[in-house]
């Protein structure tokens, strides 16, 4: 394998970039029209435009993305996450193309994209589920059939779309009057972001932790599971803040875990990255929830407590290589890392995406700090993708320390120009539930409905006091970089980009915007 | 110069002048000495008092100075970004050709984009330094022009209503 040509954008580009070049291999990059000036294509020794900024125009079209790949002579294609990432189809143009594809099989992305398939491996593989129906409901079931249904899984129920994620199409029932409408409203959102229909239902387990197990199967059987990531602090379905170890898992039910993911991945004879994410009651017993057949938003916090870098792996994988990893090593962490995923949205205005130019950078560095970024000052954030803009991980010896170090970091981190979710996380690393690694899956929206709640970026009036001296100045200094002077001397657009984002979103309704958004 | 800054629903009046190798600056009257220090095009480090003092527990502050939508300004200290609007230069219009203060014409521009209210002077009227002399309208806000110096206005080039651009020319006191 010479060159690698990365079929995705943003930060897990720039992260699979970096991976390349450590191996002697020759990164290739494409871009959309808005990435151009994308840290990307700067950061490749090669790339190639594929078309226009919607995703359905470039970074999700199959054929100018293989175009790109033979023009280039890459000899193998990383699909990072999102984008293409989980269609069997891709997987199999790249086969076709007589490229490598680094990631699982066709044939494993396509059993677990679909949940009920996904459900019924775990099921033969003995791997507990949430309890719930084996097949999606028939779409002329009757409105009693539907009811016998919840009931013999248990009230409160979940309605959730076979080809789901992120939330959409998913709907909570509590009373079961309620059910026949939330069947039908799911069916209909999942039929417009999958376009697929099909729902099923399962219980809805009581304040459940949500906990993942990354492993990496290579194509000689072997499948090695490692320390789980806590990914239960969410906001409506997306995760905000990873953290590996779990405060919530003892030696024993890591071992369980781990057992029960490698159980699943062998059944459906997984290679390469993937992981199985489970909901973890109070009491510690567990349930399996899906497989995500691809490389994680949050695997730099397991690459931070045991040292492995699963990119670099995933690659040594496709071209062939044995996994001859420590297997005890991968389920003894090394101190503790946790991750804040920084985006361009404005927490105090709804977590409103916020694009618009970068003016100014800094990102934390010093000890135990990794930021895995996207952007660089100047960077416009373009209005068509995902707003994640780095993701933050802090390493130390233990839970305190790393959530010190994290807030130490936060505090580093500088993003002018945009409206970024850092003040969110300073926010939240300082409440008490967090601290004490008291928290489920619905904390974090729970917490933020509280009516009471004080705006995350609140400035004291001494604060203020400076904000208006350091306006003053730089009014007097440099009036073409206030708005004042810039618009004297025409060099104001700056921000035409956001508000024509902001206009979008007002016009699509904040809700449409946010399930278009689809987070990994 | 002179500025009328809004944040948080209050208007701040800020006055700034260089004081050796630093600036002094005084908001509502607390007066304060800032050694400032440029890091980029949007941002600026400050030392203010040379010592933690009323302000909080440190003195050094980093801003970041950036344009936002409808004239506004975010300044980030730190994380905590604070929206300002700027509502012009009080007594900021300018010398020509270096005048030494006291002599030769002023220009009295127009600090902002806006809508002119009210002319309060006319030609041959004495004005005083920091006579209010046009009021223009910007940001839903009345701002107040007013003269550098002690003169007598020459020109007037603007009227009631008249809609101007920044840096607009509004009148010439002699």
């Amino acid at each position: 394998m010479k060159k690698i040509l990365i079929a995705n954008r943003g930060e897990i580009a720039v992260r699979i970039g970096r991976a390349c070049r450590e191996m002697g291999i020759s990164p290739v990059a494409v871009y959309s029209e808005c990435d151009r000036t994308a840290l990307h294509v700067r950061l490749a020794d090669e790339a190639y435009a594929i078309g226009g900024s919607a995703p359905r125009d470039s970074y999700l079209r199959i054929d100018r993305i293989l175009e790109a790949a033979k023009k280039s002579g890459a000899d193998a294609v990383h699909p990072g996450y999102g984008f293409l990432a989980e269609q069997a189809s891709f997987a199999r143009a790249v086969q076709d193309a007589g490229l490598t594809f680094i990631g699982p099989t066709p044939e494993a992305i396509a059993v677990m994209g679909s949940k009920t398939a996904a459900r019924a491996a775990a099921v033969r593989a003995r791997v507990p589920v949430v309890p719930g129906t084996p097949d999606p409901i028939p779409p002329a079931i009757s409105g009693s059939q539907l009811q016998e249904i919840a009931r013999s899984i248990g009230y409160p129920v979940l309605v959730k779309a076979v080809s789901g994620g992120g939330g959409k199409g998913m709907r909570t029932v509590i009373h079961p009057e309620d059910l026949v409408d939330a069947v039908r409203a799911a069916r209909s959102e999942a039929d417009a972001a999958f376009g697929d229909a099909a729902v099923y239902l399962e219980r809805r387990l009581t304040e459940p932790r949500h906990i993942e197990v990354q492993l990496l199967g290579d194509q000689f059987g072997t499948v090695l599971p490692f320390v789980e990531r806590e990914c239960s602090i969410q906001r409506r379905h997306q995760k905000v803040v990873e953290e590996t170890p779990s405060a919530a898992v003892t030696p024993a039910l890591r071992q369980s875990l781990a057992a029960a993911a490698a159980t699943v991945a062998r059944a459906v004879g997984y290679t390469n990255a993937g992981t199985v994410e489970f909901l973890v009651e109070p009491g510690g017993a567990f349930f399996f929830l899906e497989m995500n057949t691809r490389l994680q938003v949050e695997h730099p916090i397991t690459e931070m407590v045991t040292g492995i870098d699963l990119v670099q792996w995933q690659i040594r994988i496709a071209r062939g290589e044995r996994l001859d990893l420590d297997p005890d090593a991968l389920l003894t962490p090394k101190g503790h890392a946790i991750e804040c995923r920084i985006y361009a949205e404005d927490p105090d205005n709804h977590f409103l995406p916020s694009p618009g130019r970068i003016l100014a950078l800094r990102a934390p560095a010093g000890p135990g700090i990794r930021d895995d970024s996207g952007v660089t000052a100047g960077f416009e954030v373009p209005i068509f993708y995902d707003p994640m803009l780095s993701k933050l991980v802090a390493w130390a010896e233990d839970r305190p320390r790393a959530i010190a170090r994290a807030r130490r970091a936060l505090g580093e981190y500088v993003v002018g120009g945009i409206k970024t979710t850092l003040p969110f996380f300073v926010w939240l690393l300082g409440q008490p539930e967090f601290a004490a690694g008291r928290f489920h899956t619905t904390y974090l929206d729970e917490l933020l409905a509280s009516p009471n709640r004080r705006p995350f970026a609140e400035p004291g009036a001494g604060i203020e006091d400076v904000a208006v001296m350091a306006a003053a100045l730089q009014a007097m200094l440099s009036p073409s970089a206030t708005a004042e002077g810039g618009s004297e001397k025409g060099v104001r657009p700056l921000f035409g980009a956001g508000s024509r984002w902001k206009d979008r979103a007002r016009l699509e309704g904040v809700e449409g915007l946010a399930a278009r958004a689809v987070r990994h | 110069m002179q500025y009328d800054i809004e944040t948080g629903g209050r208007v701040r009046h800020v006055a700034v002048n260089r004081a050796g190798d630093g600036f002094a600056v005084s908001v509502d009257g607390r007066l304060h000495q800032v050694d400032l220090a440029r890091i980029d095009a949007h941002t600026l480090s400050l030392i203010v008092d040379g010592r933690p003092g009323p302000l909080g527990p440190g003195s050094v502050y980093e801003a970041t100075v950036a344009p936002g939508t409808d004239g506004r300004v975010v300044v980030a200290i730190g994380t905590v970004p604070v929206t300002v609007s700027l509502h012009g230069r009080r007594g900021g219009g300018r010398r020509q050709g270096g005048a030494a203060p006291g002599s030769g014409p002023l220009r009295i521009t127009a600090p902002m984009p806006g809508k002119v209210v009210r002319v309060l002077v006319k030609t041959g009227d004495a004005v005083r330094a920091r006579q209010p002399v046009v009021v223009v309208e910007a940001m839903k806000m009345e701002n107040e022009v007013r003269a550098d110096r002690d003169g007598t206005v020459a020109e007037i080039h603007t009227r009631d209503g008249m809609s101007v651009e920044a840096g607009a020319l509004l009148m010439i006191i002699q």
